[in-house]
């Protein structure tokens, strides 16, 4: 006899929406189903009304943990389309922008492990800790979460001594409190039983799903695209890709680990080899017609955005794939002929962002469950109609 | 994990000063390139709408009063900024500013208004607007 249990919408284990349908036999998941589409927010049609400089903070906003990464690879594709090349200290600030988000990103990610493994006094520990890397963020860039750092052809906000100073010693904090949860995700008997075997995922099933970040390089397979395709500055600086063979939580967990030490040493290689020179060049306004696809290493794992010019100052596509939403196929993989008591454990662990990854929106019939996937070109359609065919813009009124 | 590892973190807690403050009779030190709400220093604006054209939130208005007397009306609606700062790199006179302030909140979203009514001036923009 099997039962299907619908876990979700309302958070199955991180704090945002997505439903998972799951059977079981007696507590045995053998069949799991994922129900998105509960956070759509038409970014990608909003991104077509606005210019190059307004999408950043548009893009900025697709997310607040990974809000770097979108931003960053939305700028390094329009750099390209525009032809223009950022001064190259610039670029290195931009990526110890991008390494510190990644180090804060993993710390969150560590504490929620930790939270969802019952092992609540780790979490404390990971998240006293990671206001440290939010106070260096605060301090280079003004702000905690959207940092607003980039810009069309360079960065906004310079380092002087004091903060090079003040990061250095910070890192040196971090890297000593990173050591001891080594020591401990890795060693500390509970916490080890709990996440070992939990969300196997075998070497060939990670690559043929597609799998991306800590939950592919957890599975054996050395792909980053900090090594493969090194974008801004990365083929000059020396880190090694981290990865883990025992294809489960437990895998994921030291991955990510073993992420921050590399992060610490890419850091301070940026801050003691930090060029002289020009933050940013002036971007023109318009960019040509060509297309191009721009790759980043997310914490999460690759983004990929791909933009579209038609010679105007807006875009005339941009689409964005976020990290988890390839990880979403490796996800039921795992989840099955596991426990239905593992389902907060495994979702977590791919450190899902739901607000990145949603990007379409299916119409579910509530009496005969038909589901309808509304398209991109349904939707314009529907926003013509519904304005009367004149941009909406200046004489809007406000709802409120 | 044994209990006893939590002792000599609980001790250091024990004589550790409060990681808060308190919070309305005194406040923290915001850093120094914290992005606050915009304001404009009438004197300085050539009235070019760089800003206007700019802003992400579509929150700066810019409406010409009198086209005899080059007379012009700026509004921000600090309650659609997103406090990006993108008006103030947009700016060649930097005639836009940013404050440091964070209390910002009312009660009511017509409120976060501001108005400047002024004659354009005659500045020369910088040749290379700070980007």
């Amino acid at each position: 006899m099997s039962f299907e249990i619908p876990i979700g919408p309302q958070h199955p284990a991180l704090k945002e929406p997505v439903g998972v349908r799951v059977t079981v036999d007696g507590e045995i998941i053998r069949e799991a189903d994922l129900r998105l589409g509960y956070n759509h927010r038409g970014v990608e049609k909003l991104a077509e009304q606005k210019t190059w400089i307004q999408n950043i903070y548009l893009m900025e906003r697709i997310c607040g943990i990974c809000s770097h990464s979108h931003a960053t690879c939305y700028v390094q594709g329009v750099e390209k389309l525009m032809e223009i090349e950022p001064p190259k200290r610039g670029l290195y600030i931009r990526i110890l922008v991008s390494e510190l988000e990644r180090v804060h990103s993993h710390l969150l990610w560590l504490g929620v492990a930790g939270h969802e493994a019952g092992f609540d006094s780790f979490f404390m520990y990971v998240w006293r800790d990671r206001e440290i890397v939010m106070d260096i963020l605060e301090t280079i860039s003004g702000n905690r979460v959207h940092y607003a750092i980039n810009t069309i052809g360079g960065v906004r906000r310079d380092l002087n001594e004091l903060q090079i100073k003040h990061i250095l010693e910070s890192l040196e904090v971090l890297r000593q409190r990173s050591a001891y949860y080594q020591k401990l995700g890795t060693t500390e008997p509970s916490f080890v039983a709990r996440l070992a075997g939990v969300g196997y995922l075998s070497k060939e099933d990670a690559i043929a799903l597609c799998a991306v970040g800590p939950t592919l390089r957890a599975s054996g397979v050395p792909m980053d695209v900090r090594k493969d395709d090194p974008y801004a500055v990365y083929d000059e600086v020396p880190f090694e890709v981290c990865t883990a063979d025992t294809c489960d939580v437990l895998g994921r967990t030291v991955v990510r680990i073993k992420e921050l030490m590399q992060s610490y040493n890419i850091i301070e290689y940026l801050l003691k080899n930090l060029p002289a020179g020009p933050i940013a060049v002036r971007p023109p306004r318009k960019a040509k017609p060509n297309e191009v696809v721009s790759r980043y290493e997310a914490p999460r794992g690759e983004n990929i955005h791909y933009i579209k010019s038609n010679g105007s100052d807006k875009p005339e596509r941009l689409k964005v794939r976020a990290p988890t939403l390839a990880n979403y196929a490796a996800t039921i993989k795992m989840l099955k002929n596991g426990f239905i008591a593992d389902v907060p454990l495994i979702f977590a662990a791919i450190d899902p962002c739901i607000c990145c990854a949603e990007r379409s929106v299916a119409i579910v019939d509530a009496r005969s469950q038909k589901e309808t996937v509304v398209t991109m070109s349904s939707l314009g359609q529907l926003s013509l109609k519904n304005t009367n065919y004149k941009a909406r813009k200046r004489e809007a009124e406000w709802p409120l | 994990m044994k209990l006893g590892v939590f002792i000599p973190e609980l001790l250091h807690h024990l004589f550790k000063k409060p990681a808060t403050v308190d919070y309305p009779f005194k406040k923290l030190e915001v850093p120094p390139d914290f992005r606050g709400s915009p304001y404009l220093r009438p004197e300085l604006c050539i009235a070019c709408r760089a800003c206007e054209r700019d802003c992400p939130a579509e929150a700066i208005e810019i409406t010409s009063t009198n086209e005899a007397e080059k007379k012009f009306r700026m509004v921000i609606h600090y309650d659609r900024c997103i406090h990006c700062a993108q008006c103030v790199d947009s700016c060649p006179t930097d005639a836009m500013q940013m404050d440091n302030l964070f209390e910002i909140s009312d009660y009511d979203r017509h409120h976060l208004k501001k108005q400047w009514d002024y004659a354009r001036a005659i500045v020369k923009p910088k040749a290379e607007p700070k980007t």
